[in-house]
């Protein structure tokens, strides 16, 4: 077919690793926890597959998924508003059972039906907890060039230093790589130590009817896990090539490394790394401009459409529709859409979520390891 | 299914009086107040008032209006049975010309108007800052039980000869027409906003067109001729902001007063009364260094390291360090390098400014001009740009331009 960029279409995991973030998920799933001012973080990986020409794109949620679909509506912004195609949200109670799924094994076999009649040769597989510019089609030709029955995607970096009992629900595991000669000959799980790992972005590309197989087989034999029960114990069997990607990665495991992230976006050329490349699309929202008004006096920071600044504001992240009032004092921090921070207050190191309230002269202070959370809707 | 009332939005005005901002482009299609272009205020009017069914008339430089309409969606004027249709002058059996006036430009158009079998048609202006609730005006319009209603603003009388004049007995019933009078009668001036019951907009339109003599003009032939045969017209007060944009300094001044919704009127802000307008999808705006930013609208996109001081920063805009903004009106694009000076002055989309160029000057005794730079410009650096230049084309390093 003519401009048909992509033999792949997509599916996505939203709600994995949600458990990690029990402050920003616990009313949302990890796909629709708001990022770097005016997106979520759904938006990088749905962005990245349709810069790919991926055009075709199932999202297999499993709880709290208001948000999302509010989020993505018909899929317009992102041009997955298709006749064929286009994006696909399935919801738990699609599948023959009505229990939610566990693994990806569970997820796939309630939609191994629609993948059937599906035409694209490959499917491209990712969850929603990074925020990167991903270029899937360089993933997908690295793939067929390599030959492989799989490949996976990876990056080099450290592992979560965390509570390890962040990620020992059977649901959030981490996978780390052996890889020789581009052939990944070991998968380990939640590994741990110092240093650069070759940790998995949870991203495959694979033959679409080799996942069928897979699947079916896995199911039958009662295995819910793509990574733990289908690869890692066959990884002699079954040829996973590994592709490295070097670009700019924003990935969290609780509300401190959240905090950091955002962070970092404010440092040098990191909101370039992550944004310079193909577009990021979001929902739009119809603000206005952002308004500095007299008294206003801001250093070192982003700020999305609809913000009115009239007070002080420095090293911050302001989403959609914040409001600093006159006096106000706003240090490292991280306000979430339609905040009020109101005249007088001094905060330092919180996130606050959105709709929150704080009022007239309201002193609050977290640190730069443990900042305040203050969650949805409430008034300080 | 039958329409109560639609829009047909006039917008094929070449805008001459903003010159190199309408080379490439519309009077309508012109950037404003930050994120927005000039048609998105009718748009968005029409839309927050209920009308659903809109027809813009184009004529010069479509291409860039064109593509901004689309199919609508942004002012959610995409709709499985009316909408928003671009409609160009085209070629009939009988032939084709050009629409020779406002009149003529919807006599052209009537079988679009007949598709929607509408009750009343509201005609519009493309180049109007407005914030409107046509249904208002529309209920006016029927508790008059009027065949013909303008939409007019009080005008100071000392400036009222400079308009086109409804003059009303007590009842608002309008009695004459006056266009730019020497003595006014009336200080009421026409936003050239009509609403016309559909069969009397009609008859006037079929009429005027068989008469070789008519301009095709609203204001001069098809209301003079309502007058003429006492037809029910009123004239409908409007208080709130309103300006016509068609000057540099006009447009420069109605930018300016987006900055002080509380003191113009003209507010932005309100939930209310959205306007909407096609997204430019960039990123949070930054402000960086040791930047200084006071009284502006900064839009996303923009990555501000110098000093920005009451102006108006489009989309995309970048303001190197050691750069001072000042009193400005800086559109999509546009990059500010480092220790140039842009005061006083409107500058267009995706110009570079290059280092320690000055652009306009603040207005001193009676100079108060407005320097203007086209889409696309380079001034080069250390190049001076005077407060009453109008730049098309490159200017050279060092050059100077009054």
């Amino acid at each position: 077919m003519l401009n048909k960029n992509s033999e792949a279409l997509g599916i996505i995991f939203p709600n994995s690793y949600d458990t990690l973030m029990p402050e920003l998920a616990n009313e949302r799933l990890m796909a629709s926890i708001p990022f770097a001012s005016r997106y979520r973080m759904i938006d990088f990986v749905l962005s990245s597959m349709v810069n790919s020409g991926i055009d075709n794109v199932s999202l297999i949620v499993r709880k709290n998924y208001l948000s999302l679909l509010d989020h993505l509506g018909s899929g317009r912004e992102w041009d997955l508003t298709r006749k064929n195609g286009g994006l696909n949200i399935v919801p738990p109670f699609s599948q023959k059972t009505s229990k939610m799924y566990g693994g990806r094994v569970d997820a796939l076999i309630g939609i191994v039906n629609f993948l059937k009649r599906q035409k694209e040769e490959y499917v491209v597989m990712s969850d929603a907890n990074l925020a990167v510019n991903f270029d899937f089609r360089a993933l997908i030709a690295d793939h067929i060039a390599s030959g492989a029955d799989v490949t996976v995607a990876y990056r080099k970096a450290g592992l979560p230093v965390t509570d390890a009992d962040a990620f020992s629900s059977e649901e959030e595991l981490y996978y780390t790589l052996k890889i020789e000669d581009g052939r990944v000959k070991k998968i380990k799980i939640n590994e741990a130590g110092e240093g650069l790992y070759n940790v998995s972005m949870n991203m495959y590309v694979l033959r679409r009817e080799y996942l069928i197989e897979l699947i079916a087989e896995a199911y039958v034999k009662g295995n819910f896990y793509f990574e733990r029960d289908i690869l890692l114990p066959q990884v002699d069997k079954i040829n996973i090539h590994a592709f490295e990607f070097t670009g700019y990665v924003v990935g969290f495991h609780d509300l401190s490394s959240y905090f950091k992230e955002s962070m970092r976006l404010l440092e040098g050329d990191h909101l370039n790394a992550l944004f310079g490349g193909a577009p990021i699309y979001t929902k739009i929202r119809d603000d206005n401009p952002t308004r500095y008004k007299d008294g206003a006096k801001v250093k070192n920071i982003m700020a999305a459409d609809g913000c009115i600044i009239e007070g002080e504001a420095e090293n911050c992240i302001l989403f959609r529709g914040v409001k600093i009032g006159k006096g106000a004092k706003v240090k490292n921090c991280i306000l979430m859409q339609d905040t009020v921070v109101e005249d007088g207050v001094s905060i330092e190191y919180a996130v606050s979520d959105k709709n929150v309230t704080i009022t007239e002269n309201t002193s609050l202070k977290g640190t730069d390891s443990f900042p305040i959370y203050i969650g949805k809707g409430q008034v300080v | 299914m039958a329409k109560e009332m639609i829009a047909m939005l006039l917008a094929g005005g070449q805008g001459s009086r903003l010159y190199a901002l309408t080379e490439k482009l519309a009077k309508p299609a012109v950037p404003f107040g930050g994120k927005y272009r000039i048609i998105d205020f009718p748009l968005s009017n029409c839309v927050n008032s209920g009308i659903d069914t809109v027809g813009i008339l184009t004529q010069y430089q479509p291409l860039v209006l064109n593509e901004y309409i689309g199919n609508g969606q942004p002012w959610d004027l995409d709709r499985l049975y009316g909408g928003v249709h671009v409609l160009p002058p085209y070629q009939k059996a009988t032939g084709s010309d050009w629409y020779k006036g406002t009149a003529n430009a919807i006599y052209q158009n009537l079988s679009f108007i007949e598709r929607y079998d509408p009750e009343y048609v509201i005609i519009l202006s493309g180049d109007q800052i407005c914030k409107q609730d046509y249904s208002d005006f529309l209920r006016f319009h029927k508790e008059k039980n009027a065949e013909f209603s303008v939409a007019v603003m009080e005008v100071p009388w000392e400036e009222a000869s400079r308009f086109g004049l409804m003059v009303t007995d007590d009842t608002d019933r309008i009695t004459e027409f006056q266009e730019k009078p020497k003595n006014p009668k009336s200080n009421l001036a026409s936003m050239g906003i009509y609403i016309f019951n559909w069969e009397i907009l009609k008859q006037y339109l079929i009429e005027d067109e068989a008469d070789p003599n008519s301009e095709n003009d609203f204001g001069n032939n098809i209301i003079p001729n309502l007058l003429r045969d006492n037809r029910r017209m009123y004239a409908y007060r409007f208080e709130g902001y309103w300006k016509d944009v068609g000057t540099i300094s006009s447009l420069w001044e109605a930018n300016m007063e987006v900055l002080d919704p509380e003191h113009s009127g003209i507010d932005l802000f309100d939930e209310n009364w959205k306007i909407y307008s096609r997204n430019s999808g960039m990123t949070g705006h930054r402000i960086v260094g040791d930047a200084v930013v006071e009284n502006s609208l900064i839009t996303d996109g923009c990555y501000i390291e110098g000093n920005v001081k009451h102006s108006v920063l489009f989309a995309g805009v970048k303001v190197e360090p050691g750069a001072i903004v000042e009193d400005a009106v800086i559109m999509g694009g546009t990059v500010i390098h480092k220790g140039a000076v842009v005061k006083h002055c409107i500058v267009a989309e995706n110009v570079e400014i290059g280092e320690n160029a000055v652009v306009g000057a603040m207005p001193s005794g009676e100079e108060k001009g407005v320097a203007t730079i086209g889409s696309d410009v380079k001034v080069g650096a250390n190049a001076k740009v005077g407060p009453n230049a109008m730049v098309r084309t490159d200017v050279k390093e060092g050059e100077e331009q009054c």
